[in-house]
C-alpha cells in the first residue's frame, strides 16, 4: 500500500475503532450488575471490556489524529505510470479470484455437500482459474486442465484418506 | 541442582524410543518444508498440526508440534538465501546477507551455515530454558492478581511496540483488539454471555486456533495469491558443509546472539524475527568487518539465524511457567497444552517438574534433526521451491479448512477461520502487526479475571496495583515503554544522549 493510501486508511481505521470502542462501551455499560445476586459490584461483567472499549477508542482517536495533521494526506498523489496502475490491478483482480473461489469453497460447498467432491471442485477451480492465460494456444490449455483436473483428483481421494485413516481426523 | 540432572535424564527416558525418532524426523521433516515454503509460517504449521495430533498421546503431540516448529524457523532460511522471500517472518534478516552469498554462487555454504547456526542457536537456548524455567517459575509464585494484571498490559505493550515496525500505535491497537477479542463469550465469574448478540455458538468464545489458522493461513493464501510469483535465484548451490574453523571464529558472534534471542524469546509475544533483527544489529555494530554486512558477510548470516533460533526454546520459558506466550508459534504450543490437558503456569513445576524437561529434550531431539535433514537433504528439499503456488496454495487452503473442524466439529470455527483470514489481511496490508493481536487473545482472560479478582481484593482501592514490589517493576516498565515510543520523547533523548557523548 502506498504511503499516501496508507496515511487515508489509517484515517478511516481510526474513526472506525472509536466508533467500535464507544459501541463496545456501551454494551458493557448495559451488561448486568446483578444486583439481585448481591454480587460484589468490582466483579460485574462489564467492567473489562468497558476498560477495553474506552482504551480502543483513546488508540483510534490517536491513529485518526496523526493521520489528519499528516502532510501527506494533503500532498497531492503521485501519478501510477502505466505498468505500476496495470501490476495493481492485476494484483487486485489476483486477489479479488482467490478470496471468491476459498469463500465459495469455506462458506458454500463445505457442509453442503460431501467433503471429497468440494474439495475436488475447489483444486480443479484454483489451478484452472490461476494457470488461466487469455493468449495460451488451444493444447496448451488443454494441458493446464488436465493438470487442474489430475491435482483435483488427488486431493479429493487423498485429503480423506490420509485425515480419517490416519490422523483419525472428522471432516465436515 | 542435582535433582533437576536426575529429572532431566529421567525425562530422556520417555523418548528413548523408536516411535519418537521416528515423529521428530517427520514433524522435523514437515516444519522445515512448511518454514521453506514462502507464506507457510510456523504459527500456521503448528496450528494446523495441533489440530491433526490431538488424538495422539500428550508427549508425542507437543513433541510433534515443537518439532515442526524448530524446523519451520530453520526452514524459512531456505527461500531467505535462495528466493530472497523470507520463508517464514524471522528468517528476514537472514536475506540481507544469505541472499548476496546465493548470487555469488555460494548458496550451499550460506545454507550449511544456516544449519549450523541454527543448531547451535537452540543448544544456547535449550540451556537457558533448563536453567531458566524452573527459577521462573518459582518466582512466579509470587505473583498475585495485581502482578498478573500488569503482566497482561505490560505483555500487550511491549509486544505492540516491538513486533510494528516504527508504529507502536499499530501495535497497541492489534493487541488491544485481541484482548477484545477474548472478551466475547460466556464470563469466568458469573457465567455471563457477553457479546454474543444471542448467537449460541459465540457462548464458548473465539477459539485460539480457527482465529490463528485464520490470520496465518487464509490471510497468508491471499497475500501470496495477491503478489507476483518469485524467481529462484541461484540454482547451482556448491559446498554445503560448512568448515569448523570458520564457525569457531565467530564464536563470539554466536554467543552474543545466544544470549539476545533468549532474552527477545522472553519477552512477551516478541519472537524469532526480532530476535533476529536484534542479533543481526548486534552483530553489525560488534564487528571488524561492518562494510561486508549486506553484502554476503557470513557473520551477519550466522547473527540472524543463530537470533531467530535462539529465540524458541526463549518463547517456551515464559509459556512453560507464566501461561504468557515468547511468540505467536508459542501462542499455539499453549493452547495445545491445554487442549492435551497440561496446565502450564507457575505451579508447573509443582504439579508437572517432568514435562518442562521434557520439553527441553524436545527441543534438543528437533535440534538434532534439523541437523540431520539440513545437511543431509539440500538438494532434494530444494525441489520443493520449485513447486508453482498456484498448485500449492489450494491444498494449504483445504488444510486450513479441515484444520479449526478438526478439534470441535463445528462448521463455526471453519466461519470464525474465515473471517479472522479477511481481517488478518487487511490489518496486514495496512501494517498492523499480527503478534499482539495473538497475545491478546491469550492474555485476554488472564486480564479479565486478574484485575476484578485484584479489585475486589482491594475493594476498588487501585493502590496495590501500584504499590506493590513486583507490580511497581512492572508498571514503570509499561510506562517506559510508552513514553519511549513516542516520537517527542525520543527525539529529546537521543538528543540528551548526543549531548552527554559529546560533553
Amino acid at each position: 500500500m502506498q504511503d499516501r493510501q496508507l496515511i487515508r486508511a489509517d484515517l478511516v481505521t481510526g474513526l472506525i475503532l472509536v466508533a467500535f470502542g464507544l459501541a463496545v462501551l456501551m454494551e458493557a455499560v448495559g451488561m448486568p450488575r446483578f444486583e439481585t445476586r448481591r454480587i460484589n459490584p468490582w466483579t460485574v461483567p462489564g467492567l473489562v471490556p468497558g476498560f477495553l472499549a474506552i482504551i480502543i477508542a483513546v488508540l483510534g482517536a490517536a491513529l485518526a489524529l496523526r493521520s489528519t495533521f499528516s502532510a501527506a494526506l494533503r500532498a497531492p498523489a503521485p501519478a501510477l505510470d502505466p505498468q505500476e496502475a496495470a501490476d495493481v490491478r492485476a494484483a487486485r483482480r489476483r486477489l479479488l479470484a482467490c478470496l471468491g473461489i476459498c469463500l465459495a469453497y469455506a462458506a458454500g460447498l463445505v457442509g453442503r455437500v460431501p467433503f471429497w467432491l468440494a474439495t475436488g471442485f475447489f483444486v480443479f477451480a484454483f489451478v484452472a482459474a490461476f494457470e488461466w492465460q487469455r493468449d495460451d494456444p488451444p493444447p496448451a490449455r488443454a494441458r493446464k486442465l488436465a493438470i487442474a483436473a489430475v491435482l483435483a483428483a488427488a486431493a479429493a481421494i487423498l485429503v480423506p484418506l490420509l485425515f480419517e485413516r490416519l490422523f483419525l481426523v472428522r471432516l465436515p | 541442582m542435582l535433582d533437576g540432572l536426575v529429572q532431566l535424564g529421567n525425562a530422556f527416558t520417555v523418548f528413548a524410543n523408536f516411535t519418537t525418532l521416528f515423529n521428530v524426523l517427520w514433524a522435523t521433516l514437515a516444519g522445515i518444508l512448511i518454514g521453506s515454503l514462502p507464506g507457510l509460517t510456523a504459527t500456521m504449521g503448528v496450528a494446523l498440526l495441533t489440530t491433526l495430533t490431538y488424538q495422539l498421546p500428550p508427549a508425542q503431540a507437543i513433541l510433534i508440534l515443537i518439532s515442526v516448529y524448530v524446523g519451520a524457523i530453520y526452514g524459512g532460511s531456505r527461500s531467505a538465501i535462495l528466493l530472497n522471500i523470507p520463508g517464514t517472518p524471522a528468517n528476514a534478516a537472514t536475506t540481507l546477507d544469505g541472499f548476496p552469498l546465493a548470487r555469488s554462487g555460494r548458496g550451499g555454504e550460506a545454507m550449511g551455515i544456516a544449519t549450523t547456526a541454527s543448531m547451535m542457536g537452540t543448544f544456547i537456548g535449550v540451556l537457558f530454558l533448563a536453567a531458566i524455567a524452573p527459577l521462573l517459575a518459582e518466582f512466579a509464585l509470587r505473583f498475585g492478581s495485581y502482578e498478573y494484571f500488569w503482566l497482561a498490559i505490560f505483555g500487550i505493550v511491549i509486544a505492540g511496540q516491538m513486533t510494528s515496525f516504527d508504529d507502536a500505535l499499530k501495535g497497541w491497537i492489534s493487541g488491544f483488539l485481541g484482548l477484545m477479542v477474548a472478551m466475547v463469550g460466556q464470563e469466568s465469574i458469573h457465567a455471563y454471555d457477553r457479546l454474543t448478540f444471542g448467537i449460541p455458538d459465540l457462548a464458548g468464545g473465539l477459539a485460539l486456533i480457527p482465529a490463528l489458522v485464520g490470520a496465518f493461513g487464509f490471510a497468508e493464501v491471499l497475500t501470496v495469491m495477491k503478489n507476483r510469483a518469485p524467481e529462484l535465484a541461484a540454482r547451482s548451490v556448491g559446498r554445503v558443509l560448512p568448515k569448523l574453523s570458520e564457525l569457531w571464529r565467530y564464536k563470539r558472534t554466536i554467543g552474543r546472539s545466544g544470549v539476545i534471542g533468549t532474552v527477545v524469546g522472553i519477552i512477551p509475544g516478541v519472537g524469532e524475527d526480532i530476535g533476529a533483527w536484534i542479533s543481526y544489529a548486534a552483530a553489525r555494530r560488534g564487528s571488524k568487518e561492518k562494510e561486508q554486512f549486506g553484502k554476503g558477510s557470513i557473520e551477519g548470516l550466522i547473527a540472524a539465524e543463530t537470533g531467530n533460533n535462539t529465540a524458541i526454546p526463549g518463547a517456551l520459558i515464559p509459556a512453560l511457567t507464566l501461561a504468557v506466550p515468547g511468540s505467536a508459534p508459542a501462542a499455539v504450543l499453549l493452547a495445545a497444552m491445554l487442549i492435551h490437558g497440561i496446565r502450564p503456569g507457575p505451579l508447573i513445576m509443582i504439579e508437572a517438574p517432568d514435562f518442562v524437561f521434557q520439553v527441553v529434550w524436545m527441543v534438543m531431539l528437533a535440534t538434532v534433526a534439523i541437523g540431520v535433514i539440513g545437511l543431509l537433504l539440500t538438494r532434494p528439499l530444494l525441489q520443493v521451491l520449485r513447486v508453482p503456488r498456484e498448485r500449492l496454495m489450494p491444498v494449504i487452503f483445504v488444510l486450513c479448512v479441515i484444520g479449526p473442524y478438526a478439534i470441535t466439529q463445528r462448521l463455526f470455527d471453519v466461519y470464525v477461520m474465515i473471517g479472522f483470514g479477511i481481517l488478518g489481511f487487511v490489518l496486514r496490508e495496512m501494517k498492523y502487526p499480527m503478534a499482539p493481536l495473538v497475545l491478546g487473545i491469550i492474555l485476554g482472560e488472564i486480564l479479565d479475571k486478574n484485575l476484578r479478582r485484584a479489585l475486589v481484593l482491594a475493594d476498588g482501592d487501585l493502590t496495590p496495583f501500584f504499590t506493590r514490589p513486583i507490580s511497581m517493576v512492572l508498571w514503570i516498565a509499561t510506562l517506559l515503554v510508552i513514553l519511549l515510543a513516542l516520537p517527542p520523547v525520543r527525539r529529546g533523548v537521543s538528543r540528551l544522549l548526543r549531548w552527554e557523548t559529546a560533553a
